[in-house]
């Protein structure tokens, strides 16, 4: 009984401290996770259409999307593309008339999102699961004939220009956020002077578009063989491959169109662009393009990007400006890449106007010192970890999550090779491979540097 | 002592409870242990990862007049590490932590000695006698000295560094009137390293680099304040609750200099107790196998005295109050606010149903009156439009032409006296809770969403609320609605906002 108590005892006693083992000697597990298998959730049509199905039935919603290898860049026609949203959003399908449309997506308390990038377009309709046998084919007919009229380009072109003011008085510059918008807008309207990328319409440019214009945009791009679809929620995975066969399987196969590759920017040399503005906290973003990089670099560049400022989290930047100083609350980089063209590569932060130039001293500071010194061994350990171990499995949490990924994977890559290998390719990253990619990617001598708000500083 | 009390939870058996709806299906078990600590798990077998949270029954609610803003301090400062998180030699380093409590605890007395002198006795800090002393700003010299010393002896960032090293992403945290979370997603099968760092950061916080940090409150303030609608809004926060509602989370900059690590150590340690706190999981883990795990972390950690809650009445009220707030900035608005209950009382749910059924019948009558405008009906404070504290239902009207601000007023009045006389249209409720179940739905199918309103109904009331709640908004008629109105949209419980063009002098 003695002996009993002792060793109950004993267990007690050890159990109650503290466990405050370091995370390094925890013996946490190495990762065996291994990336979705696309093949499992991929439907193919004879047209050249293919899309990724996934069941997810925790609650009772469908979400539908296509992604269209169409976007404000595509068009030959000044405006057709924009007009084109215009009618995906509010036009609805061919026959069936806008007042209708708006009213089947209320009545289905849908979730219905066109959004067209330079190069990409993606239009997404979430609904209740009891509504699933009437958005599927309204969501097929949208993508397959929208409706087109003279009142898209109006529209269209109406949106151009100025910010039209929002009733709501935070509109543009009032916003906190909308402010970095600005400032980041700034950015780009001089990278890309003169670049395709870097063409703003004006309300006159759509004054020579008329629908057949619209359509034909349409047409040469909404082809099976351009587009992939992702379907995941509370579904039957075989009924919804039958459907999208009967929805889809009967749309002729078409000439997929020719990518238009993009030229390089010009670049210029390191400058400073002060934007006045009358605001509690000044706007800070510096940066250059970013030409397209080769796949045996990406990974590299990836961990050297985490490394520096991958957003809001431990890293050289928020370290040297929020973490010692209290400078700002953020101070992260930002990875915008073009699919057939220049990206845009900037770190960005904000802060009251009296501590702006530390902030751009201690970034550029680190900006200079990830081309002059290896890291160390243990931030990249760090980045692997964050990058392989975290954000790339959050890209196949679950169904909604893999059907996306793999569908925009197969559209802009036309396989899934590099998701299959990046976590191979992360893990075999060295401190070399990350000093030349900061190197290549990194350069101080064409940073562009934007400052929103009051004057603070010069540089040389 | 520590011994009987492992031995009796030995003696524990386990309680785990289940609820689920039809509709609301939501396999939440719960397993509380003997010291208090609340763990909640929804089990998503066959998924990889897993979204950790862990809720704190503390938030602005509990700050004391002078130190608004003090329980967000506080979660910035429990990112700052523990002797075993961050430091590079804790034997030196606890010494020049104790070097500046004791310089603090001196400043303190100074500043209490000098409080004739430096106060700020004008309503706006216009006027102090004095505004330092010599032996403050020898204090104060000090203390940034040491800090210095400090950062050469530890890491920045030491938490969260080992989260993103073992592949956790949404390591955050937030803080409002009621609650202070940590949020993680990270791969199931390391799931111990979430435990591991909060149950050390939850005992064992090092406040490192306080006034560097004070200075990011300050970003974040000036952040708020750049939206033209803020001040506005915290007006009429202010206007209309007498006891509640007048919390900023993020606290007033005139507040940030007086935090002192003497206040934030005592918030610390009254409330980060286990029988305070609530662990949730959902996604790739079992409760079978987080209960031994939650333990082997938090198990040590002893019942501690409860925090007293607080308990959010709000005096009866006693007269309409209009706030004139000019603006060029702003558009023209009127804003009506009628106090309501927080959640828990039986009458808050039906109001969740009335402000998105009532917005579309509003907007079709402001439509047909000819009045230009936009309206939006909510019941948001702050960040949240739900609260286990009194807060308001909040009828907003956007104008585009000031003019029609008379009109405006006159027809949103009519409208809302009408309410509690007819009940509205039977199909427009039935759509309103169409919309509402699929917001649900929208929020239940993200794990974070998800285990954000379970541990955001246990802090504001219980987590065995949440489905009665929804299952209640399903069960409001239209006649229940027009009663509801009836009782709260009275003229005393009223609180009308308007934006007028023409810049006040501030």
């Amino acid at each position: 009984m003695k002996k009993l108590l002792l060793i109950l005892v004993f267990y007690a006693t050890s159990s109650l401290a503290q466990v405050v083992t370091h995370p390094r000697e925890m013996g946490l597990p190495d990762s065996d996770w291994v990336r979705p298998d696309p093949a499992e959730y991929q439907l193919s049509l004879e047209n050249g259409l293919i899309a990724y199905v996934a069941k997810v039935d925790y609650v009772p919603l469908v979400t539908m999307s296509a992604f269209v290898r169409a976007g404000k860049v595509s068009d030959e026609s000044q405006g057709a593309a924009e007009s084109l949203v215009d009618a995906l959003k509010n036009g609805g399908p061919s026959g069936m008339g806008a007042s209708e449309f708006k009213a089947s997506l209320r009545q289905m308390t849908a979730e219905y999102v066109v959004e067209m990038h330079d190069e990409w377009t993606e239009v997404t309709l979430n609904v209740p699961a009891e509504d699933l046998d009437e958005a599927l084919p309204l969501f097929a007919a949208v993508v397959r004939s929208p409706e087109i009229s003279q009142t898209n380009i109006r529209r269209a072109a109406g949106s151009m220009g100025p910010e039209a003011e929002d009733l709501g008085g935070e509109s543009g510059a009032q916003l906190y956020e909308g402010s970095m918008d600005i400032a980041v807008d700034h950015f780009y309207e001089i990278i890309y002077n003169g670049h395709p990328y870097g063409r703003w319409l004006t309300p006159d440019d759509f004054d020579a578009l008329d629908v057949d214009d619209v359509a034909d945009f349409h047409a040469g791009y909404f082809v099976p063989g351009n587009m992939t679809i992702a379907v995941a929620g509370a579904i039957d995975v075989d009924e919804i491959n039958s459907q999208l066969v009967a929805l889809f399987g009967d749309w002729p196969a078409a000439e997929v169109p020719e990518v238009k590759q993009m030229p390089p920017v010009t670049r210029s040399r390191a400058a400073l662009h002060h934007f006045p503005a009358k605001k509690l906290q000044s706007w800070l973003v510096m940066g250059h393009d970013l030409p397209p990089i080769p796949l045996a670099e990406q990974a590299a560049f990836e961990v050297m990007n985490y490394i520096m400022g991958e957003y809001h989290m431990n890293t050289r930047m928020m370290r040297n400006t929020r973490y010692k100083y209290g400078y700002t609350n953020d101070a992260s980089s930002f990875v915008e890449d073009r699919w057939y063209g220049p990206g845009g590569y900037t770190y960005r932060s904000y802060s009251r106007p009296e501590v702006i130039e530390n902030i751009y001293d201690n970034m550029m500071a680190e900006l200079i010192r990830i081309r002059e010194e290896e890291v160390s061994d243990h931030e990249l350990f760090v980045a692997k970890g964050g990058l392989a171990d975290g954000n790339f499995q959050v890209k196949y949490l679950d169904g909604y999550a893999l059907t996306r990924s793999f569908a925009v994977e197969r559209l802009r890559y036309g396989n899934h090779e590099r998701s299959a290998s990046y976590v191979e390719r992360i893990r075999a990253v060295t401190k070399e491979d990350v000093l030349d990619a900061a190197r290549k990617y990194i350069r101080p001598d064409v940073m562009q540097v934007i400052l929103l708000g009051e004057e603070a500083f010069a540089i040389d | 002592m520590q011994t009987f009390k492992y031995l009796s939870m030995l003696a524990v058996a386990f309680f785990v409870t289940s609820a689920a709806a039809q509709t609301y299906d939501l396999p939440i078990q719960e397993h509380v242990y003997d010291n208090g600590l609340r763990l909640l798990v929804i089990e998503r077998p066959g998924e990889s990862r897993v979204v950790a949270k862990i809720f704190t029954d503390m938030g602005a609610l509990n700050e004391t007049p002078g130190e608004y803003g003090a329980a967000h301090f506080l979660e910035h400062l429990m990112f700052k590490g523990t002797p075993t998180l961050g430091s590079l030699d804790w034997e030196r380093e606890r010494e020049v932590h104790d070097q500046i409590r004791a310089a603090e605890d001196a400043l303190i007395e100074e500043l209490n000695r000098s409080r004739n002198d430096i106060r700020e006795r004008g309503v706006f800090h216009d006027y102090q006698h004095r505004s330092s002393t010599p032996r403050i700003e020898e204090l104060r010299a000090l203390i940034d000295s040491l800090n210095r010393q400090a950062q050469e002896l530890s890491d920045e960032g030491p938490m969260k560094v080992w989260y993103q090293a073992y592949g956790g992403t949404r390591s955050t945290a937030t803080t409002e009137q009621e609650y202070m979370k940590f949020d993680l997603d990270l791969p199931a099968d390391r799931v111990e390293l979430y435990l591991r760092v909060e149950a050390d950061r939850m005992q064992n916080s090092i406040f490192r680099n306080f006034d560097a940090e004070r200075m990011v409150l300050v970003e974040q303030r000036l952040g708020d304040l750049n939206r033209a609608e803020t001040e506005f809004r915290e007006a009429m926060n202010s206007l209309v609750g007498r006891a509640s509602m007048v919390y900023v989370p993020e606290g007033y900059t005139n507040d940030f200099q007086q935090y002192t690590r003497h206040y934030e150590r005592e918030l610390y340690e009254t409330y980060f107790v286990p029988n305070n706190t609530t662990l949730i999981f959902i996604g790739g883990v079992t409760m079978e196998e987080m209960i031994p795990k939650v333990e082997k972390y938090f198990g040590h950690m002893e019942w501690a005295p409860e925090p007293k809650r607080y308990q959010g009445r709000e005096p009866l009220p006693s007269g309409e109050k209009r706030l004139n707030w000019r603006s060029d900035t702003l558009s023209p608005r009127m804003e009506v606010r009628y106090q309501i209950p927080g959640v828990g009382h039986p009458d808050r749910p039906g109001f969740d149903v009335l402000a998105e059924a009532f917005e579309t019948a509003l907007q079709s009558v402001v439509d047909e009156a000819g009045i230009s405008g936009t309206v939006d009906i909510n019941t948001r404070v702050v960040h949240t439009a739900r609260f286990g504290v009194p807060a308001s239902i909040n009828v907003e009207l956007v104008l585009s032409d000031a003019s029609q601000l008379a009109k405006a007023e006159e027809v949103l009045l009519a409208e809302l006296g009408r309410l509690g006389k007819e009940p509205l249209p039977a199909d427009e409720v039935a759509f309103a809770k169409k919309k509402l179940r699929t917001e649900w739905y929208r929020t239940a199918v993200d794990p974070n969403a998800l285990a954000f309103e379970i541990g955001h109904f246990e802090v504001m009331d219980s987590w065995k609320t949440l489905v009665p709640y929804l299952e209640a908004r399903d069960a409001a008629t239209a006649e229940d609605l027009r009663d509801l109105a009836g009782k709260y949209f009275i003229a005393n419980n009223r609180s009308v906002g308007v934006v007028l063009p023409g810049e006040a002098s501030r």
